[in-house]
């Protein structure tokens, strides 16, 4: 190991290094590649943690797992494969989530910086803030194919993960998923959300059939629609698709029928939707189209076989057979536990076959062009591509930085961007000329930080407000809020202390526009004054959104030349950088309950400058 | 150049390279596929390389190295098990790199480069050269050229490192991305938008011999009016393989000071008979040339191994022609040299 002969490093480093207690945070793609860099190099005490389990799709770049490890735990076959590279290390292995309460702020005090080599947003927050908390260094990185970034996270002195606002997560309108899909993706969104009401975790805003309440068909159109549709049924009320598909006992031929023709007709129905667009063609399943409509594929004969298209007779096939196994799967599960659910995973066979199938046909209806399923997993999966040696770049940049740290140089750790090409100067591993300080106004990592959030006060219940606001969209594990005018809890972490008030409004709560709370996340050791807005519910339009501090959040960019016009049209492929190595693993999904059609896994983008300084 | 072969992958295959083909696509996987690689020098950045190219699926990988493994090898060499110190470096790297993917078939030769006669090095697509002495590497690359087989090599010095391609005329596919004004179909947002659009354009770029990157002449344009502002690296990398033809070896961190002192000399000959003012490689970056440092291994075997995937792949623009890695900045730079 470096450290350990001597006239390798200098005697300060070689110290630091065989003293220093780290942690790494992942155990995939770069943490694989950090943890071999770190045994080489001489640590001796080091703790990783990963709370997934191997993939074959992992093999091509985790090279510290091979075939006969998959299903296993990441964190403990890493540490085997390590300790063969030098036995004398320790290496401490959780098959665990960090986000969990057991990591403390005292845990990570122990540690002379952590490596984050994750693949989600969620961890990445959550990590960042227990370092703030701790006021250890933290070293975060990404890849996404190529392209790969390193940068160096101290309280004071840089900006947090959180700084800057990271793109927002991609989401559809409903009735444009509903409704009027124009692109594939609208279909396959559709498909998954198919998927969560068949047999998921039910969400009423993720409903698939036709939506009334489309302002676009408003009027006349809109109600005779209803009218008819009411005459065909002789029955007004609306059961859920879930209900209808059970007292169908799940039957492909009436499922199809419903989906892909009596609800396409009754979209026929509201004529203002087709004034100007495309109308949509109704399917019966006996009457299936032979043909791979709206895909020129002239070498069908090649390709891997998830790349050979089907033809729509084929999708029904699919449908029928995926809707059977997903059935039987979901009844056993049912059978044993009544609340138990399906969770749609695009490695799962029948539920990847259900979702293709099913986007392909809608596609088909609305004169969308079909897709491939290998691309549909990948549209569907938010599915980043990732190679070995991006990986092992980016990993060795993050061992590269740490030595930095632990010579006390924390000023030269500046953050390290590697991309498929050189850019105008020549350079393809592109260090910035400093450190970025802190945004001031930044909600996490400031002093007294503040956010204002609109909603609807009278439609947002104080579990929706735990729930969705400060755990999914404000990141925290375990908050406590009180009204800050009053001292009133509204929200406590102690189990079942506030459960009567639970489905409340916030106005019945006395939270009105202009209320502050004060949110305390003891986990994370975080403080943070909620403002609440209040924004009346619209149609189509998000319930809850960001304001951002008060004084509204601006990038600090001013000095910066503009991105030449700027606005989403003018970035040039370079600019885009992604950061995570991406794993989207089902029990990433366990961790935390997220949507399923938002991009929630997909990479963080930045927009860079041509030369080295972060924009956002 | 291989040409794309009619076997289809099997579905083991596109499972675990499910990852890399939604990158580079299926054509590039069946190029690797049918690919043979020599990987020559077997200490941390052969390694490095040994281990990317393995991993992305080519046909077989040869392993070549005549010296045994050492204790400074441990630096860097996580191929080579504890208990094989003092065995060949390839041998004792074969299992492991095997382990990596039983779908490469991965052998191991002891035989140095010089014993070899050139006819040996036909039978490989690509050849990368490590920890190898300059007379080689010409000998290697004049032999690649006559043969069409794309030729790299590249070395990691401590925290420094380097690599250097002759692909000859090479011809790749590059996926370019324009942003094209579309109309969006929805009546609520008629303004346009620019979207991208991804298309594939065929290009070739021609490479020079070694011969020519390693003769540069400072003195003369165009290189006269780069030099104030290139930095260190590529003058460091002429003390070092100096260093390494005239003492059969590299810096040790065994024989440290007295290393230093050679570096020093060997700085002021090779500075002088290139008319380069000596400031030009700064005393702290020769202190930071010993062993092979692992991190830095990783960063150059990457990018090395990346460009012999690219290569072999046909797909994306190759850089032309050498790498430099500057531990002073942590800069990764591009430069065309000798063309
Ligand atoms: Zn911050």
């Amino acid at each position: 190991m470096a450290a350990s002969i001597a006239g390798v490093f200098t005697d300060d480093l070689k110290n630091a290094v065989e003293t220093s207690k780290v942690l790494v945070v992942g155990a995939g793609g770069i943490g694989c590649e950090i943890l071999k860099n770190l045994v080489l190099s001489g640590f001796k005490d080091i703790e990783i943690i990963d709370l997934d389990t191997i993939d074959v799709s992992n093999l091509n770049r985790q090279f510290l797992f091979q075939k006969q490890h998959v299903g296993k735990s990441k964190a403990v076959v890493a540490r085997e494969s390590a300790l063969s590279f030098n036995p004398d290390v320790k290496i401490v292995a959780n098959h665990d989530s960090i986000i969990k309460p057991d990591y403390s702020v005292n845990y990570f005090k122990q540690f002379r910086m952590v490596l984050n080599a994750l693949d989600n947003r969620a961890a990445r927050n959550h990590v960042n803030r227990m370092c703030l908390a701790a006021d250890i260094p933290l070293i975060e990185s990404g890849t996404a194919g190529y392209d790969g970034q390193v940068e160096l996270i101290k309280k004071g002195m840089t900006k947090c993960y959180e700084c800057e606002p990271k793109a927002a997560q991609k989401t559809f309108p409903g009735c444009t998923i509903r409704n009027t899909p124009s692109e594939p993706i609208h279909c396959i969104v559709w498909g998954k959300h198919l998927f969560n009401q068949l047999f998921g975790e039910y969400d009423a805003d993720n409903d698939v059939s036709p939506d009334t309440e489309d302002p676009e068909a408003a009027g006349a159109a809109g109600e005779s629609a209803l009218k008819t549709k009411a005459n065909e049924q002789g029955d007004i009320e609306r059961v859920t698709t879930r209900q209808w598909a059970q007292q169908s006992g799940y039957d492909s031929a009436k499922l199809f029928h419903k989906l892909f023709h009596d609800d396409i007709k009754y979209l026929l129905s509201m004529h203002n939707l087709w004034e100007k667009r495309r109308k949509p063609t109704p399917l019966k399943m006996n009457e299936l189209p032979d043909a791979v409509a709206g895909s020129s594929k002239d070498n069908s004969a090649e390709g891997l076989k998830d790349q050979r298209p089907w033809s729509i007779v084929e999708c029904g096939q699919i449908f029928s057979r995926s809707l059977q196994s997903l059935k039987t799967k979901f009844e056993d599960l049912q059978s044993k536990n009544k609340d138990d659910h399906l969770v749609w995973d695009k490695d799962d066979k029948d539920a990847m076959d259900f979702v293709a199938a099913c986007a392909n046909i809608r596609a088909y209806i609305f004169g969308i062009p079909q897709k491939t399923r290998f691309d549909i997993k990948s549209m569907a999966g938010n599915i980043i591509p990732a190679i070995a040696t991006t990986n092992a770049i980016i990993a060795g940049l993050v061992v590269l930085n740490a030595f930095n740290i632990l010579q006390n140089r924390l000023e030269s750790c500046h953050s390290v961007y590697c991309r498929l090409r050189p850019n105008h100067r020549g350079q393809l591993i592109v260090p910035e000329r400093g450190l970025n300080p802190p945004n001031e106004k930044c909600y996490v990592c400031r002093d007294s930080p503040q956010i204002a959030v609109s909603v609807d006060v009278n439609k947002l219940t104080v579990k929706e407000l735990e729930e969705r606001v400060l755990k999914s969209l404000l990141n925290m594990v375990q908050p406590d809020a009180v009204k800050d005018s009053t001292g009133d809890v509204v929200i406590s972490s102690e189990e079942g202390e506030m459960e009567g008030t639970y489905h409340k409004s916030l106005a019945e709560m006395g939270i009105l526009d202009g209320t502050v709370l004060s949110v305390d996340d003891f986990v994370q050791n975080y403080s943070l004054q909620v403002i609440i807005n209040h924004r009346e519910a619209e149609h189509n339009k998000p319930d809850i959104e960001i304001v951002g501090d008060q004084s509204k959040c601006q990038p600090k960019a001013e000095e910066e030349k503009s991105n030449g016009g700027s606005g989403d049209n003018a970035e040039e492929e370079d600019d885009l950088m992604l950061l995570d190595e991406v794993e989207e693993t089902p029990s990433a999904k366990a961790e935390r309950k997220r949507k399923q059609d938002s991009a929630e896994e997909s990479p963080v983008s930045k927009k860079l400058r041509t030369s080295d300084v972060i924009v956002l | 150049m291989v040409e794309l072969n009619s076997n289809e992958l099997t579905d083991a295959e596109a499972e675990q390279y499910d990852r890399q083909i939604r990158l580079w696509g299926l054509d590039s996987q069946k190029r690797l596929r049918s690919s043979r690689v020599l990987i020559i020098g077997l200490k941390g950045l052969g390694a490095e390389v040994a281990k990317n190219i393995t991993l992305a699926g080519v046909k077989s990988v040869t392993l070549l190295d005549d010296g045994a493994a050492s204790q400074d090898d441990i630096c860097s060499q996580f191929l080579v098990p504890r208990d094989q110190i003092g065995k060949n470096r390839a041998e004792a790297s074969l299992a492991r790199t095997q382990n990596l993917n039983p779908m490469v078939n991965v052998t191991a030769e002891t035989c140095a480069v010089a014993d070899h006669p050139d006819e040996y090095f036909h039978a490989f697509e690509a050849i990368c050269a490590t920890k190898c002495p300059t007379d080689q590497l010409l000998r290697l690359d004049k032999i690649c050229r006559e043969k069409s087989i794309k030729f790299f090599c590249g070395d990691v010095f401590g925290f420094f490192g380097f690599m250097f391609a002759d692909l000859q005329t090479h011809e790749f596919a590059e996926e370019i991305t324009e942003f094209k004004p579309t109309a969006t179909e929805e009546p609520a947002a008629k303004r346009l938008k620019a979207e991208p659009v991804k298309t594939t354009v065929k290009r070739s770029s021609t490479f020079v011999p070694l011969q020519n990157a390693l003769d540069v002449d400072w003195t003369a344009e165009p290189y006269s009016k780069k030099l104030k502002k290139s930095e260190s690296s590529y003058f460091l990398m002429k003390i070092l393989l100096k260093f390494r033809s005239e003492n059969m070896r590299d810096p040790s961190p065994g024989t440290r000071s007295a290393d230093m002192e050679e570096l020093n000399r060997l700085k002021n000959e090779v500075l002088t008979k290139m008319s380069i003012p000596l400031e030009k490689v700064p005393d702290n970056l020769l202190s930071m040339v010993f062993a092979e440092i692992g991190p830095v291994c990783a960063i150059v075997g990457g990018v090395l191994s990346q460009e012999i995937i690219k290569a072999l792949s046909q797909h994306e623009a190759p850089h032309n022609n050498m790498f430099f890695f500057n531990p002073e900045r942590n800069l990764g730079h591009v430069e065309c040299l000798g063309a």
